[in-house]
């Protein structure tokens, strides 16, 4: 316990240094402070942006983008990795061509679903659907195969029902291994819906972040990053959570 | 849930009855034949065990017996009736290690059969209770497989398979990856429980001295396609004891099955 509070001290203590260490490097002039705007600026910045009613909106935007995409890209990236996983002739077909798919870069496909969708909501959420699928399918499958068939003949041995063992063996089985894609999910649609407003879009926290940067709006720029790094942690950390909570029987 | 009307015990609970059960495996390129013209009669309350070289189908054998799966040819009854699929009413299977759910309590795995039943949670408690208290886990009810040893973790199994109080167990080597101390003790406890309960138990495992040690009747397996080619009387007095282990009696029925697998091998 002891060694477990000093490495959380530690940790705080590097946070603090970094931005210590920005602070510094801001206020002394070392680097210059139109290109790094001082941490306290950078964070009364932050504060002051999220009184704006166009900032709320925008993070509600893309709030809805990646929810509306998320929960897209999860329950059919599910599905397929799951039928994938449970037939063997199809799993040896679509195995491979999937990790092709997982090793492209999806940012290059963005003009094109520019083209395709226009402008707007469901370019973001298509884009976003389109950066996650992948990643679900292919955890899906590693969470299917990682229930035990020890565990499914113990299950038909006692007379489970395809239900009773669905709940009481796959699920339990895959619960950790699905938080965790879940998790890792999130990133991917994220940085997918980001980068989609970014790269065309009228509204959005990607947009404003783009425009802001465009206009050499440092401090803003710096918060909005701030902003949705806190955001993506914060997260990330919940499910974490979650997963540990759930998973406190794997060693 | 099992129609448990339905069964007319012809034979008394906990007999065992399998008449000329073949097995063969279909593969792409042949037909393997895993059990040939296996014949053999376990009474109630009896302690069998079947041994043989790797390959030569005692855990196929022992899962027909318990509904896991389909012999091609020959017919096996449990209690009098057929087993065409897994009936917890009439046998319990414990297998081999790590066959415990990691996610569940020690009684949550007990539980399990009970709940898959619609059991109440008090009722199901309860027996949970009753059944580790007779594998000697008493207390231990809350810990997860992961805090349990090796050997702890098969009295849970063992009390899994009990928890319905079935006439018949079936055991696919618990024991084989226990270490050898562990092993010895395991023995003599599951011999502690079998005189208590009274149970049929067919017992799979591929040690000789373990085979002697437990059975009443030990049968002796070939290599593909498995056949019996052996079944022998263990005449050795009750409670056994560790001293038997190097008497004459218990040397010349190890030497006896060593000599058939040793042909085989």
């Amino acid at each position: 316990m002891q060694s477990g509070l000093v490495v959380k001290a530690a940790r705080i203590a590097i946070v603090v240094a970094l931005f210590a260490i920005w602070e510094i490097l801001s206020r002394t002039g070392i680097v210059n402070p139109r290109l790094l705007p001082s941490a306290s600026d950078t964070l009364s910045t932050l504060g002051e942006l999220l009184q704006r009613a166009s900032v709320r909106k925008d993070l509600a935007v893309t709030a809805t983008e990646v929810v509306t995409a998320f929960a897209l890209a999860v329950p059919v990236g599910a599905l397929i990795g799951f039928l994938i996983a449970e037939n063997r002739y199809f799993a040896e077909v679509a195995k491979p061509l999937l990790f092709f798919a997982f090793s492209i870069p999806k940012s290059i496909f963005l003009p094109m679903f520019i083209l395709v969708f226009g402008v707007g909501f469901s370019q973001k959420v298509g884009f976003g659907f389109f950066s996650t699928i992948f990643i679900v399918i292919m955890s899906t499958t590693t969470a299917v195969e990682s229930v035990k068939v020890e565990h499914l003949t113990v299950a038909r041995s006692y007379g489970a029902t395809p239900v009773q063992t669905a709940f009481r063996v796959y699920l339990p089985s895959m619960l950790p291994v699905l938080l965790e894609a879940l998790r890792i999910s999130m990133i991917f649609n994220v940085t997918g819906v980001i980068l989609a407003e970014m790269y065309a879009s009228r509204d959005g926290i990607g947009h404003q972040i783009a425009t802001w940067g465009e206009n050499f709006q440092m401090k803003q720029l710096l918060a909005g990053v701030v902003m949705i790094a806190a955001i993506a942690i914060a997260f990330n950390e919940l499910v974490r959570w979650v997963e540990t909570r759930c998973s406190h029987w794997r060693t | 849930m099992q129609p448990l009307a339905n069964i007319t015990p012809l034979k008394p609970a906990g007999a065992i009855e399998v008449r000329n059960v073949g097995q063969i495996f279909k593969t792409t390129t042949q037909d393997v034949v895993a059990l040939e013209d296996v014949s053999l009669d376990v009474k109630p309350g009896r302690f069998v065990v079947l041994v043989g070289p790797s390959g030569c189908g005692k855990s196929t054998l022992l899962m027909m017996m318990a509904g896991l799966r389909q012999q091609t040819s020959g017919t096996i009854t449990i209690s009098g009736a057929p087993i065409p699929e897994p009936d917890p009413n009439r046998v319990g299977v414990v297998f081999q290690e790590a066959s415990l759910f990691p996610w569940l309590t020690a009684e949550e795995n007990v539980e399990f059969p009970l709940a898959l039943r619609g059991v109440t949670k008090n009722d199901r408690r309860a027996r949970a209770q009753d059944a580790l208290k007779l594998v000697g886990l008493d207390g231990f009810g809350k810990r997860h497989p992961h805090e349990l040893s090796g050997g702890m973790k098969q009295r849970v199994s063992i009390a899994r398979g009990l928890v319905q109080d079935p006439p018949v167990l079936l055991m696919d080597e618990p024991f084989a990856a226990l270490d050898e101390q562990t092993r010895m003790t395991m023995g003599d406890e599951l011999l502690r429980i079998w005189a208590a309960t009274g149970k049929t138990v067919v017992f799979v495992t591929h040690s000789l001295t373990e085979a002697v040690y437990l059975a009443d009747e030990v049968i002796v397996m070939s290599p593909r396609p498995g056949r019996i080619v052996d079944h022998l009387q263990v005449s050795l007095p009750r409670p056994r004891t560790y001293e038997m282990l190097s008497g004459d009696a218990f040397g010349s029925l190890r030497d006896r099955i060593w000599r058939h697998i040793r042909k085989s091998a």
